[in-house]
Order: C-alpha cells, then sequence, then structure tokens
C-alpha cells in the first residue's frame, strides 16, 4: 500500500541514492588522497638532496602532501560515519519499497532527520576538509610539474617538465576537482535538510496544538 | 530507532508501535529509550489518552488508541511534505 504522495516518495529515494553514491565517491577519492599523499610524501623526501631550489620546493610539496594525507584519512573516517546511517536508510527502503507503508516511509524519513542531526558537525567538517583537501591537491598537481624554481628580489624563474609528471598531476588535479565537487555537493545537501529541520522546527507548533500542549 | 530526535518523533515512534498492544520494555528497547525517560514519555501518552492499558493477567501492555490516529496522521503529513519540493538543485 503506498499512501505516500508521489512527488515525495520519489524526492526521498532520489535523494538518498544520490546522497549515497557522492558517499561512495567520497570514499573512493578520500583513499585515493591518502595513497597519493603518501606518495608524494615519499617521492619528495626521496627526492630532496637534488640542489637547493629543488629541495625547497620538494620540502614545499612534501608538507602538502603529508596535509593531504591528515586531511584523507580525516576525510575517510567522516564520510565512512555518514555513510553507514545512509546505507542503513537506503537498503531498508529498497528492499521494502514493493510494499512499503505510509509509516514505513515517515519512519524512514525520521530516521534520517535523526541521522543527520547527530551528523550535522561532521558534515559541516567534511565540506571544509574536502574544499581545503581540493586545493591543496590542485597546489600538488601544479606542483609536481614543476622541475626547475627560483625566486629572487626582481624574478621568478621556473621551468615544468610535462611529459614526466603529466600523470601525477592528471591524478592530482582529478582528485582535486573530484574534492572540491564533493564539498559543493555535500554543502548543497546540507542546506536543503538545514531548511528542513528548520521547517520541521515551525510544523511543531501544529503538533504540540494536536497534542494539547500549547502555551496559554 | 535511535539518534537525536525531537519529543515529537519520540511519541510519534511509541503511538506508531503500540498500533499493536507493547509491553514498556519493548517499547523502550524498540525507540531506545531509557526507562525513566521511557515512563515520563508514556504518562504523558497515557494522561492525554493517546494510549491505553491493557492488563492481561500480570502483564501491561500500552496499545494506541483511536484519539492517536489524529497526531500520528498529522506527523506524517507534516514530515512528507518536507520532500514534496525538489531539493534546488540538479541531482
Amino acid at each position: 500500500m503506498i499512501n505516500l504522495e508521489p512527488q515525495a516518495l520519489i524526492q526521498f529515494r532520489t535523494e538518498i541514492r544520490y546522497f549515497f553514491i557522492i558517499c561512495c565517491l567520497n570514499i573512493v577519492f578520500a583513499a585515493l588522497m591518502t595513497a597519493a599523499g603518501v606518495i608524494y610524501l615519499i617521492a619528495a623526501v626521496v627526492g630532496l638532496p637534488t640542489g637547493l631550489n629543488t629541495s625547497l620546493v620538494r620540502i614545499f610539496i612534501g608538507a602538502v602532501a603529508l596535509v593531504c594525507f591528515g586531511l584523507g584519512i580525516q576525510w575517510l573516517l567522516a564520510t565512512l560515519r555518514i555513510f553507514h546511517g545512509v546505507q542503513s536508510v537506503r537498503d531498508r527502503l529498497a528492499s521494502e519499497f514493493t510494499a512499503i507503508q505510509n509509516d514505513r516511509i515517515t519512519c524512514l524519513i525520521v530516521q534520517q532527520l535523526a541521522h543527520y542531526r547527530d551528523n550535522r558537525l561532521t558534515i559541516a567538517k567534511m565540506i571544509r576538509v574536502c574544499t581545503f583537501g581540493g586545493v591543496c591537491f590542485l597546489g600538488l598537481g601544479i606542483g609536481t610539474s614543476l622541475e626547475f624554481f627560483s625566486l629572487s628580489s626582481g624574478s621568478i624563474a621556473f621551468t615544468l617538465n610535462n611529459l614526466l609528471v603529466i600523470p601525477a598531476m592528471l591524478l592530482s588535479l582529478g582528485i582535486g576537482l573530484a574534492s572540491l565537487l564533493s564539498s559543493y555537493y555535500f554543502s548543497r545537501f546540507a542546506h536543503v535538510w538545514d531548511r528542513r529541520l528548520h521547517e520541521i522546527d515551525e510544523s511543531e507548533c501544529a503538533l504540540k496544538k494536536t497534542l494539547g500542549l500549547e502555551d496559554p | 530507532m535511535s539518534g537525536r530526535r525531537t519529543v515529537y518523533e519520540i511519541y510519534w515512534e511509541i503511538l506508531v508501535y503500540c498500533k499493536t498492544p507493547r509491553s514498556f520494555t519493548a517499547i523502550i528497547n524498540r525507540c531506545d529509550l531509557n526507562s525513566k525517560l521511557g515512563q515520563e514519555y508514556l504518562e504523558f501518552l497515557v494522561a492525554r489518552e493517546y494510549l491505553t492499558i491493557i492488563r492481561d493477567n500480570e502483564k501491561t501492555r500500552y496499545g494506541s488508541t483511536p484519539k492517536a490516529a489524529e497526531y500520528v496522521a498529522l506527523f506524517s503529513s507534516l514530515y512528507q511534505k518536507l520532500f514534496d519540493a525538489a531539493p534546488g538543485f540538479r541531482l
């Protein structure tokens, strides 16, 4: 028996599905970010004794890689926490869809809202981590293509080695862009869910009235 | 169900669960409440006649009354209305 307005049911299922996909992509890219952070860190450390200018660039890349590694771990843990809750709602929705009842759908909505309330700060943190990580990886993508870099009072000189570092650069840029995209979608979802929580606060007056808890 | 819920969500969950009469233990387990808080919620709902106490031999169970249907219906319609509109960005 489906008592839910079709649009609401479709909307809920679509949002959960997309949120789940974004979470999955986040896990993949967070793992990639962590792994790439380690690779860049090792590459930076191994390539240290190659000259003063190059060493400075490599120290900088190594530091950024270390930050990316830390952010990747944080990103992964935060995503996993959110992923479990969304997966639970998605699985229940998928398994019960043929015989879904009005109360059951409301129950899943309440469960999703409770999950969001629990993880609101985590999602906000993840948005910041994604954005910062994305910027770091964009920097790494550009930094790894530097063959020579020189900075003096009147000039900046650098040469790029495109052929050797194109794959690594593309990987970094790809992860960086994926991070920024994740951050964008998470912030949009967070905005919508925040608005819904606000609507719930407003609709509590009606529930209060029904329960006879109105203020005199 | 666990997680951070409003008091109205907990009332709703209790009333829906008690459509079939349930024991106190079953209710607090299902709704993830401690016994003190569970007792308070149940007393409130009984006082408002949304729940009725059913005594069967030595067992005490709680069941939703017809009056509870009004609250459950209003709650469902309000929460499902949240998803009537698209989120405002392309998915």
